[in-house]
């Protein structure tokens, strides 16, 4: 196991606010790493900067030995980085094929010129995409509607399609902003399933945010607490379970 | 058919004009972007031409090109619009909305005034006797009609490729698209260029089919009736610019008869269509079809 990604000392001020301060860890490749935390303990934040969204204050991020802070977003997610929104931001005008379609972008070359022409080789590209999109849409479960908008789709069905749009990037690392969010129990166990699946499949690297606790005892290898910026404690998900620090910024101290 | 043209043929090149017009809005507005830059360029692709068929300097070029300085005049306009395009785009289209509106607004002003006060522009009078392409004003649609026919299978082929997508995405959610590997900027700028060359070269064909170009071809006027195009029409479909163009443009003159009402009429039809039909004509047809298709099914499902 090698180490995939490296936060050191990682801060983000927000005016006075502090919303994530010196935070450091490291993720191995092939884990499945969670993030928990109260509301407003900068779990976003966090994926915000890994992803280049918000700029870094101080620290620095690697991921498999290069830098990432002060890349745009688009170079992030370029390098193989995919992530899904805690409050699911589709492209809600486009089908669910072009949805997925769109971020195979930084893997296709096509360009205006050629593109319109049609030739040969953007063709080929585009079918190839076409083939590639199907594939994930199967995976989802969502081919039978693939023509369909994306705003027509129920709320479980436009999160599996948001992970399947960042399956599309080719990651190796995933971030996952509450994926269960809004799911009833059914949906959140079959979801559970899901996430393991595609981790495999893809031999992904998962970061998770999650707020339902049974998911993430269950999926993690590894848990990080935040609580107002801070990060109290790692640990296998029996370890931080125990800690009475992460009991106290749960429920307080006695 | 010649009588028809005779009369006709100034309101036919018109529409195509006006139409291709607001295809150059809409540009822009399918990355998401407010822009209403478009007169700026049609003035600059204007002057261009104008000064190109006009002043000494360029006489021995008329005499050795003859007819073929017109597609000279049209590339010439279409660079410099692009040039002026990415110069102008890349700080202003950091600008958002209804600010990237106002920040283009007053790049058409600046335009304005800038030619209104130059000497190589002709100041307050302009350009006079810019030397005509044809005999006659109708035949001027054998150049604006297939611009307009290119146009068209261009912007239906782009929605079906990579960087099409691109432009959706970002006009859908720009951060979304950035996170998924698009960079938002480049295709802002891209969209945005596209339709200042094609606002460029229109007007570079304008100046020869008006025969004298000034300061008021371009103005915040035409800034609000290539938007009102687009308003009315629906801004999510190609056809609506379209449609918009040729039914607003050809409205005035429809209504002649009525004389100053038909300003009253011109008016009430923009509000009432922002009115009831938020997505344009083309929006509302698109809404009538999927209406129609289920009453037909479920009809058909009943008995």
């Amino acid at each position: 196991m090698s180490i995939i990604i490296e936060v050191e000392q990682l801060s983000r001020n927000f005016g006075g606010l502090t919303a994530v301060k010196d935070v450091s860890f490291t993720v191995e490749e092939g884990e499945i790493f969670g993030l928990i935390g109260p509301n407003g303990a900068g779990k976003t934040t966090l994926f915000n900067l890994m992803t280049g969204i918000t700029p870094v204050s101080k620290g620095t991020i690697k991921y498999k030995g290069h830098l990432l802070t002060g890349l745009p977003p688009f170079r992030i997610a370029a390098q193989g980085i995919g992530r899904t929104f805690q409050n699911i931001r589709l492209f809600k005008g486009l089908s669910a094929l072009d949805n997925i379609k769109v971020a195979q972008h930084s893997r296709t070359v096509s360009g205006l010129i050629s593109g319109i022409f049609g030739l040969s080789k953007c063709r080929l590209e585009e079918k190839r995409a076409t083939e590639k999109a199907w594939k994930i849409l199967n995976l989802v479960g969502l081919s039978d509607r693939a023509m369909e908008l994306a705003a027509n789709f129920s709320y479980g069905d436009q999160r599996r399609l948001e992970i399947g749009r960042a399956l599309a990037l080719d990651p190796n690392v995933l971030l996952l902003d509450e994926p269960a969010a809004g799911m009833n129990a059914a949906e959140k166990h079959s979801l559970t399933r899901f996430i393991c699946e595609i981790s495999e499949q893809f031999n992904l690297t998962l970061l998770l945010i999650e707020h339902h606790v049974p998911l993430v005892m269950n999926l993690c290898d590894r848990i990080a607490v935040l609580n107002f910026g801070e990060l109290i404690t790692i640990g296998s998900p029996a370890e931080v379970q125990k800690n009475p620090a992460v009991i106290e910024a749960y429920l307080g101290a006695e | 058919m010649e009588d028809f043209l005779q009369n006709n043929g100034f309101l036919l090149v018109t529409l195509t004009q006006q139409a291709l017009l607001a295809i150059s809005l809409y540009y822009p507005l399918m990355t998401g972007q407010l822009s209403v830059a478009s007169p700026g360029f049609y003035a600059v692709g204007g002057y261009i031409a104008a000064i190109m068929g006009t002043i000494d300097f360029f006489a021995p070029w008329r005499a050795v090109l003859g007819w073929a300085i017109f597609p000279l005049e049209w590339l010439i306009a279409g660079l410099v619009s692009a040039v002026l395009a990415v110069l102008v785009g890349i700080p202003a289209l950091r600008l958002r909305g209804i600010y990237l509106a106002l920040a283009t607004i007053a790049f058409v002003e600046i335009l304005r005034v800038l030619c209104l006060n130059m000497e190589i522009t002709g100041g307050a009078i302009g350009i006079f006797g810019v030397p005509q392409m044809f005999e006659n004003r109708w035949s001027y649609i054998w150049v604006f009609g297939p611009l307009l026919i290119i146009m068209l299978l261009f912007t239906w082929r782009l929605e079906q490729t990579r960087v099409g997508r691109a432009f959706k995405a970002v006009r859908e959610d720009e951060m979304a698209a950035d996170c998924m590997g698009v960079n938002p900027t480049y295709f802002k700028v891209m969209a945005f260029v596209i339709g200042a060359v094609l606002a460029g070269v229109v007007g570079a064909m304008s100046a020869p089919f008006l025969n004298t170009w000034n300061a008021r071809q371009g103005t915040f006027d035409a800034s609000i009736a290539y938007l009102a195009y687009v308003l009315i029409g629906g801004s999510r479909s190609m056809w609506g610019p379209v449609m918009g163009a040729i039914l607003l443009a050809a409205l005035p003159e429809i209504l002649r008869p009525l004389k100053d009402a038909r300003l009253i009429i011109n008016g009430l039809v923009l509000i009432i269509a922002s009115i009831y039909l938020p997505q344009g004509i083309v929006g509302a047809l698109q809404r009538l079809r999927i209406f129609m298709i289920r009453r037909v099914s479920s009809m058909s499902g009943g008995s």
